[in-house]
């Protein structure tokens, strides 16, 4: 199948041939390129997730995330199960994540791909604003085009509005097919909307995109994930190309073959590969945090030196299991107790 | 003072001028604005831990009400939620209501919810809501309606209230804190712990010592050997706790035991249980 095998597939390593060779003594071990960073994971659907993840997670230094509301791998049926959605979000997931000393936040939308049911659809908007408004809603998320179908933009264009009036910033999905022009076809809408584009996170980006969303104003978010969207390797690249203002990236792992550690690991690969600890910083932590802390539901504080200065989870002092942080248990170890 | 008023006293003594100002404004509105209020707090109100001045207000307000680990936020809420039963809403509307808050709640709005269940309108209404709060993993709801609360006390079933009191001991979490405890103990509750211990024992864990306060008034015979089993332990914990049964026990056969390990039971204390009134993690982090 491989007709020429010196034709670099764009996943494949592109650096130097010393480099491929750190790389792959590394692997195992790239916890030790980052060690003391902090990352912020502006996409990451935890719900599908499982409790060793978030234990990857806080061992590899991120302390804070934001999972958009999404679609389930299938079609929702009813208004309920939207709001049981919604209100997981706002409530168990927030607590899971809490044992594990991650802050986590969220954002909350109509999906692309369940707009396309319109009577459902009519429902969920009406009670999209009761959970914009809560503590720690950060944005309206994700929205945007899929098949880019008129319903799609019929309710692109509701949420905008909605997001105007209540202040929110915004997070784009942008579609997997056609996605130069879904790309250009969300930016131009949402300027049409009057969104200051700086209120705006362009999610899912590539290097055929990331330009004209830059030279527009709006952030530019990277998802690294096998196969379908970004491998990290380019993404090192983009920021050589581009620097990192207006940059952000986040694994958007999911229930998909996907990668929750994905911005640990693109921090890693940063260091191996010359970029500016700064810079790293800006991508993995701080823009994401200045694009949503917009929503002024975001306190650095709240996580920074870790959660037990969230003053409202400090209970009782002694909230061990089901409570506070949750009990390591050593994955090796051959005997459970 | 009605409740409300009590509660807004009370607000007074930390809130800042500015914060005050905005719950008076919030006050004065109609149901629905309050909802809205309910979910702005945050946004207005520091979330500040509540000082000991405020903190010593609470059981005046109402019997056996404990506001320990509130922070500022939360309280701001509940008297919100204490003045929606002043509007003039039909016993459904008010149920309807509250219940819409419950079901589309964030985290801390539902801690702030349970908070406030002994100050809601038609307590027995409240009822699956509370039982539900018990059933909850999110620690913070447990705690909500377990912790400082009159409601269980006042308004559960035996069968509930041995729930909360067992649920509590399974989630690690230090029983005293229960408001009632001594006052709502009963055999069943007695028996099943007895049994839970046991069940413990054979996985080689334990209960934590104060647990065995509630032994107390119903000790027997068949009890007994449980009890000197914690003599032997190996903590000085559990052998305070035998010392302590063994003291305030009115069974006979207890003063001989007591008798015949005088000298290895420890000196009761003048607080009795208080040295006990900890956690006691069995599931200890590693």
């Amino acid at each position: 199948m491989c007709k020429n095998p010196h034709q670099s597939n764009p996943s494949h390593f592109q650096g130097s041939a010393e480099e491929a060779m750190t790389a792959s003594t590394v692997e195992e071990t790239f916890e030790q390129y980052i060690k003391g960073m902090k990352f912020f994971d502006p996409h990451v659907h935890m719900t599908a997730r499982t409790t060793d993840d978030y234990q990857a997670l806080a061992d590899a230094g991120v302390v804070a995330i934001i999972e958009p509301a999404f679609w389930l791998g299938q079609p929702r049926t009813g208004l309920s199960s939207f709001k049981d959605y919604f209100a997981t979000l706002v409530g168990w997931e927030r607590f899971r994540s809490s044992q594990f000393g991650i802050k986590h936040y969220c954002t909350i939308g109509l999906n692309s791909r369940e707009a396309n049911n319109e009577a459902l659809a009519e429902e969920v908007m009406e009670i999209l604003p009761l959970f914009l408004q809560k503590e720690g809603v950060v944005g309206v998320g994700e929205i945007g085009f899929d098949d880019q179908t008129a319903l799609e933009e019929k309710y692109y264009r509701a949420q905008l509005e909605l997001a105007k009036e209540m202040g929110l910033p915004v997070q784009v999905h942008t579609p997997h097919r056609d996605k130069k022009k879904g790309t250009e076809r969300s930016m131009a809408i949402a300027l049409e909307h009057g969104l200051d584009p700086h209120m705006v996170i362009i999610d899912h980006n590539n290097e055929e995109t990331v330009k004209s969303v830059l030279d527009q104003g709006f952030y530019a978010a990277f998802t690294i994930y096998p196969f379908t969207k970004m491998g990290n390797e380019r993404m090192v690249e983009i920021v050589k190309q581009y620097g990192p203002s207006m940059i952000m990236i986040n694994s958007a792992a999911d229930w998909g073959i996907s990668d929750p550690l994905a911005i640990p690991k693109t921090a890693a690969l940063m260091k191996m590969k010359g970029i500016s600890d700064e810079d790293i910083r800006l991508v993995t932590y701080q823009n994401a945090l200045d694009a949503f802390a917009q929503s002024g539901q975001i306190k650095e504080s709240d996580f920074i030196h870790g959660m037990e200065i969230d003053q409202s989870l400090k209970f009782n002092g002694n909230t061990v299991l089901r409570g506070g942080q949750a009990p390591r248990v050593n994955k090796n170890s051959l005997i459970i107790r | 003072m009605n409740i409300s008023e009590s509660l807004f006293q009370a607000l007074s003594t930390q809130c800042q001028p500015k914060e005050l100002d905005w719950l008076k404004e919030k006050s004065a509105k109609d149901t629905n604005s309050l909802s809205l209020s309910f979910v702005m707090v945050p946004r207005f109100i520091e979330k500040q831990e509540l000082e000991n001045e405020v903190l010593s207000q609470a059981a005046s307000i109402l019997p056996d009400w404990n506001w320990n680990g509130w922070t500022l936020d939360r309280l701001a809420r509940v008297y919100l939620l204490s003045l929606c039963q002043e509007r003039e809403l039909s016993r459904e509307e008010y149920i309807k209501k509250i219940n819409l808050l419950f079901d589309t709640a964030e985290l801390n709005e539902s801690v702030a919810l349970y908070s406030a269940i002994p100050v809601f309108a038609y307590p027995e209404a409240w009822m699956n809501r509370a039982t539900d709060a018990v059933r909850s993993n999110v620690g913070l709801i447990f705690d909500a309606i377990a912790f400082g609360n009159p409601y269980p006390k006042q308004y559960f079933s035996e069968l509930a209230w041995n729930q909360l009191v067992l649920k509590c001991i399974f989630n690690d979490k230090p029983i005293h804190q229960i408001e009632g405890l001594a006052e709502r103990n009963n055999e069943a509750l007695v028996q099943t712990l007895v049994d839970f211990a046991h069940e413990r024992w054979a996985a080689n864990r334990r209960v934590p010592s104060q647990v065995w306060r509630l032994i107390v008034p119903y000790l027997n015979q068949k009890i007994l050997p449980d009890i000197e089993k914690l003599i032997h332990s190996d903590l000085a914990s559990d052998r305070l706790a035998a010392a302590l049964v063994l003291a305030q026990s009115t069974l006979p056969e207890a003063k001989k035991l007591a008798e015949k390990y005088k000298n290895e039971l420890p000196v009761v204390p003048n607080d009795a249980w208080g040295a006990l009134e900890k956690p006691e993690p069995i599931y200890q982090p590693a």
